[in-house]
């Protein structure tokens, strides 16, 4: 069954801005169950792409592709094509640490290291550059400014990360990614474990980010996709329904599944 | 028609009641049971060490702290001296350990983080097999198949590689017996190496995925995953299983006593033959006639009994001043 999305009518809306990430003709299998199924669209270089969809519909799925974090356990595997600046990365060759670096992620639960919050930021630096230590606090520095968690922690970033607040945490989080100064940065749900003030914070820190990365978040809370992002995918059973710039999938989707998810009708 | 649906009410609330005052009374049953099973325990520690204690009195009062620092051990003469038993059970466990503890760790991250799926089992299995071979086995193995292996091949090499640098020739002087010291260590770090694989392997299952993938989403290998995120995570589990490891090694008595040659002195070199506190009590209980000897084999296991005490409260200890000092 061919999907009902064509990529021309995709094509059409963004090829005005450059794609930093382009996905091809991509399947993705746990075991035996197809969990995409024949994904095309493209992510326009420094914006915000939000995927939407209801529990299942195979949007974390999808941006777990995007970094090959599936990789890590057996029987998921990937075909297609993912383009990053042309180059395939679900190309065997491809070096995944390098890739990794290249683009970020940030998951659904804060995941601080268990180490001292200046180490959790340095410690993705030092992996692969050497630098000074007066330069290493400069950059330590510039990360948690960058996640606006600066104020908060300048007196004690020699206290483990863990003893932060959830949200605090989570911030650290994004800014030990910015830190490694990757291309793409990927958020599954970075909101969903915090308080409303919390998301607020990150919600602006997605926005300012999206002036230096592209970004990709997978998000439950259609009001956030609504507001952060310039672009959104609405995906349903592992299908991309429609993919559409922001205020229109919002305000006059062309797809009837869309309109009675965002309206509520479902999911 | 009130006074009959009262009269219902009333019975079955009755029944109620005494569902009630049945559960009550299991509860206590219950309740009692499981607070002496936990007293129990305190009565047998109390009760082993009041023995040990008291059985060792007579070698104690006699020797006093001498005993400690003795090294003769002379039944023909009745003087006795603990000090070269505990120097051979510290030094077999403590390399016992330093040699089963990488090892476990390399085959605990093996088997999480790198194994095909289907070898996962059959080398975990593998390895929890290990702990279920008697100590016996692993006694005359180490006598009859290990101790000659190392005689007629590794240990004329190590002394022939070691000759001539200091402190080294002297670790490892000759000659060659094939028991000793070094051969007991190897055995213990047999020993122990299934418990510690296996508790570190359970406790690096604990690490949340998200938290590695994490790491790895920033780029990091598996060893670099390993090393500053899932042992960091897990090193309070880790140290457990050593301590446990350490605390088979301390007491470990047949497989030792085969291998270690029993002789009760000090020597520098870890080949020369030694004996632990468990090898020397079983080898000696049986000829102990005097009541000074037997009361100096039982002060040898309570000195047993405290060494792993202290260990144990020294591993509290460490544990406790890790997690303050990282606030977790």
């Amino acid at each position: 069954m061919k999907p009902m999305l064509s990529t021309d009518l995709n094509a059409a809306d963004t090829t005005v801005e450059k794609a930093k990430i382009e996905v091809k003709n991509l399947n993705f299998y746990y075991g035996q169950s197809k969990a995409l199924k024949d994904i095309n669209l493209s992510l326009p270089e420094r914006s915000v792409t939000a995927f939407i969809g209801p529990s299942g519909c195979g949007k974390s799925t999808l941006l777990r592709v995007l970094n090959r974090i599936y990789e890590l356990y057996p029987k998921q595997s990937a075909e297609g094509q993912v383009l990053l600046d042309g180059k395939n990365i679900l190309d065997r060759s491809q070096d995944l640490n390098l890739l990794r670096t290249k683009i970020g992620m940030v998951f659904q639960k804060p995941t601080p290291f268990p180490m001292s919050i200046y180490e959790n930021i340095a410690f993705g630096v030092r992996l692969y550059e050497k630098i000074s230590k007066a330069e290493m606090d400069g950059r330590v520095e510039q990360a948690l400014k960058r996640a606006a968690l600066w104020n908060e922690v300048k007196d004690k970033l020699n206290a483990s990360g863990l003893s932060l607040s959830g949200g605090q945490q989570q911030r650290l989080c994004i800014a030990r990614t910015v830190a490694v100064k990757p291309e793409v940065i990927l958020l599954d749900e970075p909101a969903s474990a915090l308080d409303p003030l919390s998301t607020a914070k990150i919600e602006e820190l997605i926005d300012e980010l999206q002036a230096d990365y592209t970004i990709v978040i997978v998000t439950h809370n259609m009001q956030q996709a609504a507001r952060v992002s310039r672009q959104t995918a609405f995906m349903y059973l592992g299908e991309l329904v429609e993919f559409d710039r922001t205020e229109k999938i919002f305000t006059s989707p062309r797809e009837k599944r869309t309109q009675d998810y965002i309206t509520g009708r479902f999911g | 028609m009130t006074a009959v649906s009262e009269a219902a009410t009333s019975s079955a609330m009755r029944t109620r009641e005494a569902t009630v005052r049945r559960f009550a009374v299991t509860d206590m049953v219950f309740r009692t049971a499981t607070r002496l099973s936990a007293m129990l325990v305190l009565v047998l520690l109390g009760g082993v060490a009041i023995s040990l204690v008291a059985g060792s009195w007579e070698a104690l009062s006699k020797f006093g702290f001498s005993f400690l620092t003795t090294e003769s051990w002379n039944p023909v003469t009745e003087n006795f001296g603990a000090l070269a038993p505990i120097y051979g059970t510290i030094v077999t466990s403590a390399i016992a350990i330093l040699i089963a503890v990488p090892i476990g760790i390399g085959i605990a991250v093996f088997l999480t983080e790198l194994c095909p799926r289907p070898l996962r089992r059959p080398i975990g299995i593998a390895v929890e097999l290990l702990a279920g071979i008697p100590s016996i086995i692993y006694g005359i193995w180490g006598l009859f198949v290990f101790a000659p292996f190392l005689q007629t091949t590794v240990q004329p090499f190590i002394i022939w590689l070691f000759k001539g640098i200091p402190g080294l020739d002297s670790l490892f002087a000759g000659p060659p017996y094939g028991i000793g010291l070094l051969t007991s260590s190897l055995i213990l770090a047999i020993m122990v190496l299934p418990f510690i694989t296996s508790i570190t392997k359970d406790v690096f299952d604990t690490v949340p995925a998200v938290l590695k993938e994490s790491a790895y989403g920033i780029g990091c290998t598996t060893w670099e995953v390993t090393r500053r995120v899932t042992i960091p995570y897990t090193r309070v589990g880790i140290m457990g299983g050593v301590m446990l490891g350490l605390g088979r090694a301390l007491g470990e008595t047949m497989a030792v006593t085969f291998v270690i040659g029993n002789a009760h002195r000090i020597s520098a070199s870890l080949f020369a033959p030694g004996t632990t506190i468990s090898a020397t009590i079983a080898n000696e209980f049986t000829e102990a006639d005097g009541n000074l000897y037997t009361s100096s084999l039982v002060s040898l296991g309570l000195i047993l009994f405290i060494i792993t005490f202290i260990i144990l409260a020294l591993a509290r200890y460490m544990l406790l001043r890790i997690d303050s000092r990282t606030g977790a």
